[in-house]
């Protein structure tokens, strides 16, 4: 009888699911079988070329390109993130939360916004060539924009916190003594940080690792605005067919295969991750 | 014996705080040696600057003749056991064990061997691949233990290890521990505000208040002897009262009694005191030649199996606890009702008078 009350809470959110996440992804699947009739218009049907021709090799290298980027991306992001959790969580004292909130507080910005203001930063004329040239620096200010560092760069500044709060929180979680019974146990500070601290930290960096790959190697609102005709994600191709192409049937098979391959990768992914944490207990 | 520790005039503050002042002491080699004294006394400050995760702001400490003040933990031939364990959760019981003797590039032979024996030593052998979360309490305290004394260090420093077992575990790992102790002949330096552990297992304990060492000795001595009102009280139960020195051995207590009381050396006619008697060494009946002996009326009794303590109101607001043991008479239906006139007495050999 308990169980059958608490069931009910379930309802609303289950509709929820069904109606707004479950129903529009089938609508996707549909389409993705459809073709374009001789006025541009989607039409439901059979078809499976979509398929076939999302699987054709001209698409490859932007593949590629999306899941190296989201991978130095993520990189990038821990690169950077982990120290800051580190400081924040271990030395933040009673201002531990303050800071993490001055983090929070510019994901309030939409981060179409936010991208924006990198190209005003990074752009030709933009506020950082402007600054090298009057220093004397450069005579025409450095090619930043377009390259693939301004969209990996984007990519990185855009999803850094999802890389900080999992690696925060587990830092937290850890226990100071841990650290200090690394160092008892003859752990100089860089060995107790390899063989302690950061095997402990593990599953924040998998999380985080997760959080940043999956929106970052789909993204296109960086390499849209921040790259070149060189910087092609597979973003931009989805974002494209529907309209630009306006081949709506093209983008949602795009956006199955897409969805099960990185559906596949992550699974994988986190399986073998996590044997890993067991095998090293074992 | 040679010494394996001494501290010589160390004080440790934190900003304004000073959490050790001016302690001075000398552990001999092999020594099961307590720091006792209630939460915020500076006992585990002092401990921690002995591991090296406090540098001393003043004094000097020496390990084995060598000054280690400044000597971070990674290059100090002391280990620590935690009082909340701190073992790694990603390695099993054999490698945090082995943790230490990795860091120190031994081979790997020798700390497969090692490992072997110290687990054999805390009767973990059969776990060394569990999992350090399939453990309890108590096989974590063990694991902790092996991994510090695996590496063989000069002085193993404990912090209130036991603190987190119940009651009948923390008893028997108490016994454990010290034959461990007397197995490896390692120093052991022990963290505790419990003065019954202190007691039972310590060769010396050193009371501490308020950042000072208020008394060093071994546990008769500070039982039986203890050097300040804190000692007594902190120490067992003691009663306090209040009296004047009045001449050659003899204190007028406030009730306006006199009687007899060894008195320290140095003590002026006048000069307010404290008499302190131990509960178990006050008698209500059986009195001997040459006892001191009040009148009082019973306040309260209260059964404890072992023995029953009997309050007695001497009148003036003052009160004393007493321990009778279960004799015949003591459990006596008709006896020491509250509300019941009594006559206390106690050796005058058995009250200390503290200043």
């Amino acid at each position: 009888m308990r169980a059958d009350y608490w069931t009910r809470f379930l309802i609303p959110p289950g509709v929820w699911l069904l109606a707004l996440f479950a129903f529009p992804l089938m609508l996707v699947l549909a389409l993705s079988l459809g073709y374009v009739d001789d006025l541009g218009r989607a039409v439901y049907g059979t078809d499976w070329s979509n398929y076939a021709e999302a699987f054709n090799p001209t698409y490859l290298p932007v593949l590629i390109r999306s899941v190296g980027y989201a991978a130095a991306t993520v990189a990038l992001c821990l690169l950077i993130g982990y120290p800051i959790a580190y400081y924040i969580a271990r030395f933040g004292g009673r201002y531990r939360y303050a800071l993490i909130a001055a983090l929070v507080v510019p994901f309030f910005v939409n981060y179409l916004v936010r991208t924006y203001a990198w190209v005003a930063l990074l752009s030709d004329e933009g506020l950082v060539n402007n600054f090298l040239v009057n220093l004397g620096l450069t005579d025409r200010g450095i090619q930043m924009i377009n390259t693939p560092w301004a969209v990996i760069g984007g990519l990185t500044y855009g999803y850094l916190i999802f890389m900080i709060l999992p690696v925060y929180a587990s830092l937290e979680r850890m226990s100071p003594s841990v650290i200090e019974a690394g160092k008892d146990l003859y752990g100089r500070p860089f060995r107790t940080f390899l063989h302690v601290t950061l095997p402990q930290t593990k599953q924040g960096i998998l999380a985080g690792s997760v959080l940043v790959f999956l929106p970052a190697v789909g993204d296109f609102v960086s390499a849209q605005l921040l790259g070149g005709p060189d910087t092609y994600m597979v973003g931009n191709l989805i974002q494209d067919q529907f309209f630009a192409a306006n081949n709506w049937p093209f983008g949602a098979a795009l956006t199955v295969v897409m969805m099960l391959f990185l559906s596949i990768w992550m699974i994988g992914y986190l399986r073998s991750a996590s044997r890993d944490a067991r095998g090293a207990a074992i | 014996m040679s010494e394996a520790i001494r501290l010589e005039d160390v004080s440790k503050s934190f900003g304004e705080y000073e959490a050790v002042k001016d302690v001075s002491l000398t552990i001999e080699k092999g020594e099961f040696f307590s720091l006792l004294g209630p939460s915020g006394c500076g006992k585990t400050t002092t401990l921690r600057m002995l591991a090296g995760f406090e540098i001393p702001t003043e004094g000097r400490i020496l390990l084995e003749g060598e000054p280690v003040e400044d000597v971070p933990p990674y290059e100090r031939n002391v280990n620590m056991v935690f009082q909340s364990y701190a073992l790694f959760e990603h390695l099993d019981v054999a490698d945090n064990v082995a943790f230490g003797l990795k860091r120190k590039k031994v081979a790997k032979d020798e700390i497969r061997k090692r490992v072997e024996e110290s687990l054999e030593l805390v009767s973990l052998a059969d776990r060394a691949k569990s999992h350090t979360n399939e453990l309890s309490g108590g096989e974590k305290q063990r694991v902790a233990l092996a991994r510090a004394l695996v590496n063989e260090p000069a002085v193993l420093l404990l912090d209130e290890p036991l603190g987190a077992l119940d009651l009948k575990l923390r008893r028997q790992m108490q016994v454990e521990l010290k034959q461990i102790q007397r197995e490896v002949g390692i120093t052991f330096v022990y963290v505790t505000h419990d003065q019954e552990e202190a007691l039972a297992m310590s060769d010396r304990i050193a009371v501490m208040s308020d950042g000072e060492v208020v008394q060093c000795g071994v546990p008769e001595e500070v039982y039986e002897h203890p050097a300040e009102a804190f000692v007594a009280g902190f120490i067992g139960v003691s009663n306090l009262m209040e009296g004047i020195v009045q001449g050659k051995d003899k204190v007028k207590l406030a009730s306006g009694q006199s009687v007899k009381a060894p008195l320290p050396e140095g003590c002026d006619k006048g000069e307010k005191v404290q008499l302190s008697v131990r509960p178990e060494k006050i008698t209500l009946d059986d009195f001997e030649r040459g006892m001191v002996t009040l009148e009082g009326t019973v306040a309260e009794r209260v059964y404890q199996g072992v023995n029953t303590q009997v309050t007695i109101s001497l009148g003036d607001g003052a009160s004393v606890v007493a321990l009778e043991q279960q004799t015949y008479r003591a459990s006596a239906d008709d006896r020491w009702e509250p509300g019941a006139k009594v006559k206390l007495g106690w050796h005058p050999d058995h009250c200390l008078v503290l200043r």
